[in-house]
């Protein structure tokens, strides 16, 4: 059985509270005296990605000395660039830009939602982050009239007073699923999938399965949990549908989302959720973040989603539908700029993952399975570890995220001022207005 | 069943044309008996420490001074807190030696940075440059990386955070493979409820089977089945007698696929068995009567249409070397015409042929060639060559190979270095490890053959493909990051090739 480390003391916590957050301070403002750490980053997130989230997370601004908007991964998002207008012809920067998104666009009965913002946060479950994380995502989409999803592994009793911003997440395994957070939640989301993982379903390790995590799944502490891939009770859209009318017995005013991965057929996928009654298609792409994940699975299986929202986008518009569906895309969107060029490709909106722990100090080291210690995030982020999950506060997280948040609306606004829309709808599928950025541009 | 059913015999039962005139309760009982006997195929793996120290990923250098500095004002500042004065910014145990941060321990260190950005001042974590110095521009110190913890635990390697990389890639790197929504009960495989199955058959598979009079199997087909769609290749020139070939013929017997080895190696070292395969020249092909002990296969090195008429209808299975080189494809059709069964692709270890072009083009075209022959079937396609990783085995395969020839990775299992020419083919030097014996080499390549067949496993669930040799050429289920972007971005100013 894994060990059960002591709760920190106040003092121990306000050192290593001081240290870290001093820490991110000194590596993402210009005027200290050190360089960024040689380790941080990689291709698709740089040092400079990294260094600017931590930026703006503590500002509210974007960085004028750092690369806030593409990585170096040579393709994607990072090779899409935007047309701005000749500065005449741009809008005033004061000019009024509505970046708020409807998600229910089918005209039923359901619950009618509009967000602030047109991204949410994306599903982490309990167990692969701590309560902390998960309350700090929540107070912070309260705040932003938007919304987070609990991810596959209950819904802790904390949440409840920030559920109308919760989503309630039904996947495989059916971890924590209860009636209660089905009624509470605006939207339900079946998750078919997961982009860093697809078609292999979830797998928290015993270490991180500690007592209060299994009791939330219902399993036995420390012992490893898997959420099998797929639904063993769906083998068709019509099945698919049933699913989603069970859920309408229990909460008939949900709106219901389907997450997806994005195989050969996405486009089809896509369809076949919308014809079973989904409001919201939310396409998870190869690249994105995860709790624990075979490497062969991360780059290999699935493509990226830049390259799914316009097969998904083109689609939906031959078949007549798209103005019926919201389309949601996550799996390797990190800044405001993704979002937007992943909207210029066609979706309506975007799930943030990665970049809301960044933005709370995660440096992606790829330890958030256990790692060597099987303790979990040094970091206190992807942890339920008793001492290391207190390195987040739930206050200091939502304030970082707020201002984070602050930071990437603003671009966005900024982003289409210079395209000279007023309103984020009006940048749905624009591909007129990118340029692919050939060579090493 | 019913009691009224026992005198009848299975062909009863059927409607089809086999005719195994057995009593339904013989065939019952032979049933029942494969039953109890059945055993789910699998790789015994066994964590396998290093023997010789593999490079770091990270260096910490830590600052004495300021270290001192920092412990002093600690101590005075939170005196009487110990849990606080002790505390260090590392779960890993990188400062928790007998002197803490004074005498860093970086082996543990997997560059998290809480270290260096909670005392910048002081601490600085850098990538390890000896780590970044092994491999070549193609089996790069990531992938000796991976192997090498492959071996070492037999898992396959998992992690947080998303994927790191590049967007696409040359070589491997411009497939992605497909999954498959909500179909498949095949992912059970993985958890153990229901087989996937990733055994192959080498040899000629007959298009149909034909009976005598008497219900007895006429013409029966030569071909066998290997429980994985990899064989071990030879090793380099350098290390093809001695202790390296007595490995690879245990371990292949253990894994039960084939290892491929010179025939005076076989010979001189009394490997003969099932599971090796001696590979003769054409000049000397006459002693293939001289390999027993179980011997299924031999291979010739190179074709040669008299030396192949001389063994057409031997008992044994025989495969023939074709090289990646000049015309090619006419040789490999000139193969086919004369009834060669196992044709064995060789490209160089970096997965290219003598014109440059990469394996992946070469397999379709091979593939897609006996198609349009009509003919795919009757030919085995091994390609060895190019695999640095466990995802280039099914991308070899979506491309058309039947099954994959390992090389250098197997000597990155043993921990060994590749010295000089790593790309010619069997030029590599090998350095092993000093402290090397057999047992410990071979659990390393089981380990390796598990963990690769694991990943195997995990791309054929996500696919809803229940058998590797379904997987074989199946390209619809491949997606080209080429196509894709041109299909997504061709509308976009700048795109290469785009409308604009």
């Amino acid at each position: 059985m894994a060990k059960e480390w002591p709760k920190p003391s106040p003092k121990l916590l306000e050192k290593t509270h001081h240290l870290m957050h001093d820490g991110f301070h000194q590596r993402a403002f210009p005027d200290t005296a050190y360089d960024l750490p040689e380790a941080l980053g990689d291709a698709r997130w740089t040092d400079e990605l990294i260094a600017s989230a931590w930026y703006m997370a503590e500002t509210g601004e974007c960085p004028d000395h750092l690369n806030y908007k593409t990585g170096r991964s040579g393709g994607g998002f990072d090779k899409l660039a935007f047309k701005e207008l000749p500065t005449d012809q741009q809008l005033a920067a004061d000019a009024e830009v509505d970046i708020t998104l409807e998600l229910n666009r089918r005209g039923d009965d359901r619950h009618k939602r509009t967000i602030d913002i047109p991204w949410y946060g994306g599903g982490m479950s309990y167990g692969s982050v701590s309560v902390n994380v998960m309350m700090s995502r929540a107070l912070n989409a309260k705040k932003w009239n938007t919304l987070m999803s609990t991810g596959e592994g209950g819904y802790p009793p904390q949440l409840y007073e920030c559920s109308d911003h919760v989503i309630t997440q039904v996947a495989t395994g059916y971890f924590g699923v209860e009636e209660k957070s089905i009624q509470a939640a605006p939207i339900i989301e079946f998750k078919y999938a997961q982009g860093a993982k697809p078609g292999l379903g979830g797998h928290l390790l015993a270490t991180k399965a500690g007592e209060e995590v299994a009791k939330m799944r219902g399993s036995v502490p420390f012992v490893s949990l898997f959420s099998p891939f797929p639904f063993h009770s769906t083998y068709s859209v019509e099945d698919h549908m049933k699913h989603l009318d069970w859920i309408k017995t229990v909460n008939p005013t949900a709106m219901m989302s389907v997450k997806v991965s994005t195989p050969h057929d996405v486009d089809m996928v896509a369809v076949g959720s919308y014809y079973a009654g989904a409001h919201i298609v939310h396409l998870d792409g190869g690249f994105g973040g995860t709790g624990a994940a075979p490497e062969i699975a991360k780059k290999n299986i699935a493509m990226p989603i830049e390259l799914a929202i316009p097969k998904v986008h083109k689609f939906m518009q031959t078949e007549g539908i798209r103005d019926n569906v919201t389309i949601i895309a996550s799996g390797g969107v990190r800044t405001a700029d993704d979002i937007a060029k992943a909207i210029a490709l066609g979706a309506d909106g975007c799930v943030l993952g990665t970049s809301d722990l960044v933005a709370m100090g995660c440096t992606r080291c790829s330890n958030c399975e256990g790692g060597p210690s099987g303790r979990g995030c040094p970091w206190g982020l992807t942890t339920t570890d008793t001492e290391l999950q207190e390195w987040v506060q739930q206050a200091w997280g939502a304030d970082r995220l707020d201002k984070y948040y602050t930071a990437l609306a603003s671009r966005l606004r900024e982003i289409l001022r210079e395209l000279g829309l007023s309103n984020i709808g009006e940048l749905r599928g624009r591909t007129d207005l990118l340029r692919y950025i050939a060579g090493g541009e | 069943m019913l009691a009224t059913d026992l005198n009848r015999t299975s062909d009863d039962m059927m409607d089809g044309s086999v005719t195994i005139q057995l009593p339904v309760a013989e065939q019952a009982r032979l049933n029942r008996e494969r039953a109890d006997t059945y055993h789910r195929y699998h790789i015994d793996a066994a964590e396998t420490e290093n023997r010789q120290k593999f490079p770091r990923r990270f260096n910490v250098k830590v600052g004495k001074i300021g270290l001192a500095k920092l412990l002093f004002t600690e101590f005075f500042k939170y005196f009487g807190h110990w849990d606080v004065v002790f505390s260090r910014p590392c779960t890993y145990g990188v400062f928790s030696g007998p002197v803490g941060g004074f005498s860093p321990r970086p082996d543990l260190c997997v560059g998290c940075l809480r270290c260096e950005v909670q005392h910048p001042e002081f601490v600085k974590v850098t990538h390890n440059p000896d780590l970044a110095a092994i491999g070549d521009s193609y089996l790069t110190s990531k992938h000796i990386s991976t192997i090498d913890e492959e071996a070492r635990k037999g898992t396959v390697p998992v992690r947080g955070q998303g994927y790191r990389g590049r967007f696409g890639g040359p070589g491997f790197d411009q497939m992605f493979t497909d999954m498959s929504e909500i179909v498949r009960p095949s992912r059970d495989g993985i958890h153990g409820r229901e087989l996937i199955g990733t055994s192959v058959d080498l040899g000629s598979k007959p298009m149909s089977l034909k009976f005598d009079s008497n219900g007895g199997l006429l013409d029966a087909p030569k071909m066998m089945s290997i429980q994985v769609p990899f064989i071990y290749a030879p090793p380099p020139d350098s290390v093809s007698t001695g202790i390296i070939p007595e490995i690879l013929a245990e371990a292949a017997g253990t894994v039960d696929t084939l290892v491929f080895l010179p025939e005076n190696t076989v010979t001189n070292q009394g490997l003969a068995s099932p599971n090796v395969v001696p590979m003769i020249a054409p000049g000397q092909i006459g002693n293939i009567e001289s390999h027993g002990n179980g011997t299924r296969m031999v291979e010739m090195t190179s074709w040669n249409l008299d030396a192949w008429n001389q063994v057409k209808e031997h008992p044994l299975l025989v495969s023939v070397q074709l090289p990646l080189e000049g015309d090619w494809m006419s040789t490999m059709m000139e193969m086919v015409d004369n009834d060669v069964s196992i044709i064995h692709l060789i490209s160089d270890h970096h997965g290219e042929a003598d014109d440059g072009r990469f394996i992946m083009d070469l397999y379709q075209e091979a593939h897609f060639s006996l198609i349009e022959k009509g003919c795919r079937d009757e030919v085995t396609l091994i390609g060895t060559g190019g695999i640095a990783g466990a995802d280039h085995l099914p991308k070899s395969i979506i491309t058309g190979m039947d099954a994959v020839g390992l090389d250098h990775p197997l000597l990155i299992a043993m921990q060994a270095r590749l010295l000089g020419d790593t790309k010619t083919r069997g030029a590599a030097g090998v350095k092993l490890p000093s402290k090397f014996d057999q047992e410990w080499a071979v659990q390393r390549i089981l380990n390796l053959s598990c963990s690769w067949r694991d990943q195997l496993l995990e791309i054929l669930g996500a696919m809803g493909v229940r058998e590797v040799r379904r997987l074989r050429g199946e390209i619809g289920r491949a997606m080209w990051c080429g196509h894709l972007e041109a299909e997504a971005f061709g509308d976009i100013e700048g795109f290469p090739g785009g409308e604009h």
